[in-house]
């Protein structure tokens, strides 16, 4: 019974047990908080990501003619077969292929105040993917990001018909096909809607079978924003034809993205299918044909996510591991002040077990103070963050959390109640493991010596 | 009560606790140094005895031994017919929890605890949470009346810090008796108590011996109290000497 009681009060008559209370506190709160935002980051990630990517890409014929006639280069039949998959809900084809844009056209002043900017490979380089629309839109989340309202870009006039002729553009002779911009990608090369746009570009040229310089004027119809700064700042849509048309290779599209009912059920069943039947067909063959998850695509960017929440993990328990040092600094002058104490114990029928016991519930206790503590600190915070952070940029006008370049609407957070259980108990043992050595001391303590010190 | 003045053939009682060939030794340096030679010690039911003796002579030894609390290099200490430390730990632990208690010079009070509380911690030592809560209602039943009748009704909430020496004492005093123990060991009680104040708590003492009828054995220098005592024991370097008034 004295176990419990006293170490409960042994807790609350020494001021110096808050610190490893608040220690612990810290550490938990911390953890809890920062893994909640680093989960909900990560599966904000996932899901912009996996809205512009689709499910699957079957990336399936070389881009020339290879001297094999079977090769197909057109998309149809690779559609036809992987529409008639079950669990399949919608494909469409794409042409993906990179270049650099450089802001200018008819408009001489606006082209000649935009040409006089130093261009920037690294700012200007990006990905031009050529896409049927209608299809497009019911495969991935293009149609939202049409939709959604830009941070530095300008709306397309019609999400329903991104490539019409915007209200600005006036056609001088013949019409430019259009082009929309990442908004990220729009607001740092600074065009506007109706103005033109020239893509640089390497394209093959049939006769030499060789690359060779190119370029293609284009009318900014407009920007799209998904959740996905990386391709926000590095990616624009123009129609496949046109595409295929300019750039002028055999092959009519890169590859097939693929829309699936239940991804997470059916998707590694489906991509096994998938893979049987186009290989069957001889659709797909030999080291540039695959067909690759949207996980595999983004391997990098998620994995350095899934790394970065383990690392700071590691970081942050180091919190805990002082805040577990200082309950082992606090326990141990305690035993050496409490000796006295432990002398009585003894006499009055404790057993050395009984004394151990009794530190090291104090330990326990001020774990347990704490962990729920920080338990409680660490959710709220986790669920209260984007407000917390506003309340926090507003007093101290200071930006911490830049939406436009995190791309996020608010600052994402899950909290995985299983999480908060293991960083709890976690911060328990970890306690109780310090503790052992001052209570273990305390415990061997020659109740003699206790007994004569005053 | 004088030793001088008893006729209660008090050897002849059954021993509620003895030591028998009681040997102690310390090393000190690389040398063993012996502090008790063999030292044979009966303690009578119902027995005041008053154990002296001038310093270094082994007194608080022996009464560390005799309260279970150190171990003999060699010899026997029986308590109740058992031989103590041939019992396990936790036995011996029982023994001491429920057949002695012990007033120490320096109160030795738990600074954290209130009165109340410091006399019912043997109690809290000795028994199981869940024995503990259906006894509580007893333990403070007697804990309280006893605080009372020692003139503390008015100080059970205060803390060691808040009472007089004296009020500690007698606390600690309440804290020996809360189990009723056969036997109680009180060192120097009325060493850190000025003249007034010792006799009081020495008055307590004597009282709540007469009512309870425990073993009491003194380890004193105080010659007035030795004088008191039923009996009364003289060590001197590590023996115990033959006194023609025991």
């Amino acid at each position: 019974m004295f176990r419990s009681f006293l170490s409960w009060r042994y807790l609350l008559h020494r001021r110096t047990n808050l610190i490893g209370i608040f220690g612990v506190m810290l550490g938990v709160g911390a953890l809890i908080a920062i893994l909640s935002i680093m989960t909900g980051f990560l599966q904000q990630t996932r899901a912009s990501v996996r809205g512009t990517l689709a499910d699957f890409f079957v990336r399936p014929a070389p881009l020339m003619h290879s001297g094999d006639d079977s090769v197909e280069y057109e998309p149809e039949r690779v559609l036809e077969i992987v529409r008639a998959e079950p669990g399949v809900r919608a494909a469409t084809p794409q042409y993906s292929w990179y270049g650099m844009l450089v802001p200018g056209g008819v408009d001489t002043a606006r082209t000649a105040e935009l040409q006089s900017r130093p261009l920037d490979a690294q700012d200007n380089a990006m990905e031009v993917v050529g896409i049927d629309f209608e299809t497009e839109a019911t495969t991935t989340a293009l149609d939202e990001a049409l939709r959604r309202p830009p941070f530095r870009g300008h709306a397309v006039a019609d999400p329903k018909q991104p490539f019409a002729r915007p209200p600005r553009y006036k056609p001088d002779g013949l019409e430019k096909p259009r082009i929309v911009l990442g908004d990220a990608l729009m607001g740092r090369l600074e065009v506007r809607r109706g103005e033109e746009i020239t893509l640089l570009t390497a394209v093959f040229d049939p006769e030499s079978r060789t690359l060779v310089g190119s370029n293609k004027g284009f009318i900014v119809a407009g920007s799209f924003r998904t959740k996905d700064n990386e391709i926000d700042s590095r990616r624009a849509y123009v129609e496949r034809e046109v595409l295929a048309d300019f750039l002028r290779t055999d092959a009519r599209y890169t590859c097939v993205l693929v829309m699936l009912d239940d991804y997470e059920h059916d998707g590694e069943r489906i991509r096994e299918s998938l893979a049987k039947k186009l290989e069957a067909a001889k659709l797909i063959e030999g080291q540039s044909a695959e067909i690759l998850s949207w996980e595999q695509m983004r391997q990098t960017l998620l994995g350095a996510i899934k790394n970065e929440r383990v690392l700071m993990a590691i970081m942050l328990s180091l919190i805990l591991v002082v805040a577990c040092f200082s309950i082992f600094a606090i326990l141990s002058m305690m035993v050496t002040e409490k000796r006295r104490d432990i002398g009585v114990l003894t006499a009055l029928g404790a057993t050395p077990r009984g004394v151990m016991h009794t530190f090291l519930m104090i330990a326990f206790w001020d774990a347990l103070v704490g962990a729920v503590a920080g338990a409680v600190l660490g959710t709220w915070l986790a669920v209260k963050i984007d407000p917390f952070e506003k309340w926090l940029s507003s007093t101290f006008h200071v930006q911490i959390f830049d939406r436009s370049i995190y791309y996020f609407d608010e600052i994402p957070s899950v909290v995985e109640p299983l999480w908060v259980a293991v960083i709890v108990l976690g911060a328990l043992l970890c306690a109780l493991l310090f503790a052992a050595i001052p209570a273990w001391r305390a415990a061997r303590m020659d109740p003699l010596e206790a007994l004569r010190y005053e | 009560m004088n030793a001088s003045t008893t006729t209660t053939p008090v050897l002849a009682r059954p021993a509620v606790l003895a030591a028998h060939g009681v040997r102690k030794s310390f090393r000190v340096g690389d040398r063993e140094l012996e502090v008790l030679h063999g030292v044979d010690f009966t303690l009578a039911p119902g027995e005041i005895l008053a154990l002296t003796g001038p310093s270094g002579a082994g007194k608080s030894t022996l009464l560390h031994i005799l309260g279970l609390l150190d171990r003999p290099t060699s010899g026997t200490v029986t308590l109740d017919d058992a031989s103590a430390w041939e019992l396990p730990n936790e036995e011996r632990a029982r023994l001491r929890n429920r057949k002695l208690g012990f007033v120490f010079q320096f109160y030795h009070l738990i600074s954290e605890l209130t009165a109340l509380e410091n006399v019912l911690l043997p109690a809290m030592v000795g028994e199981s949470t869940r024995e503990y809560r259906s006894n509580r209602t007893r333990h403070e039943g007697a804990a309280r009346g006893m605080l009372a009748s020692f003139g503390l009704s008015e100080r059970l909430t205060h803390r060691p810090a808040q009472l007089s020496g004296g009020e500690r004492q007698r606390v600690a005093l309440a804290r020996a008796l809360l189990y009723d123990p056969p036997i109680v060991i009180a060192d120097e009680p009325t060493g850190n108590l000025d003249r007034a104040t010792g006799e009081r708590v020495l008055e307590l003492l004597f009282r709540e011996q007469a009512a309870r009828k425990f073993s009491l054995l003194f380890v004193t220098h105080d010659d007035r109290l030795a004088a008191r005592c039923e009996r009364h024991v003289v060590m001197d370097d590590g023996v115990i000497q033959p006194r023609a008034a025991d």
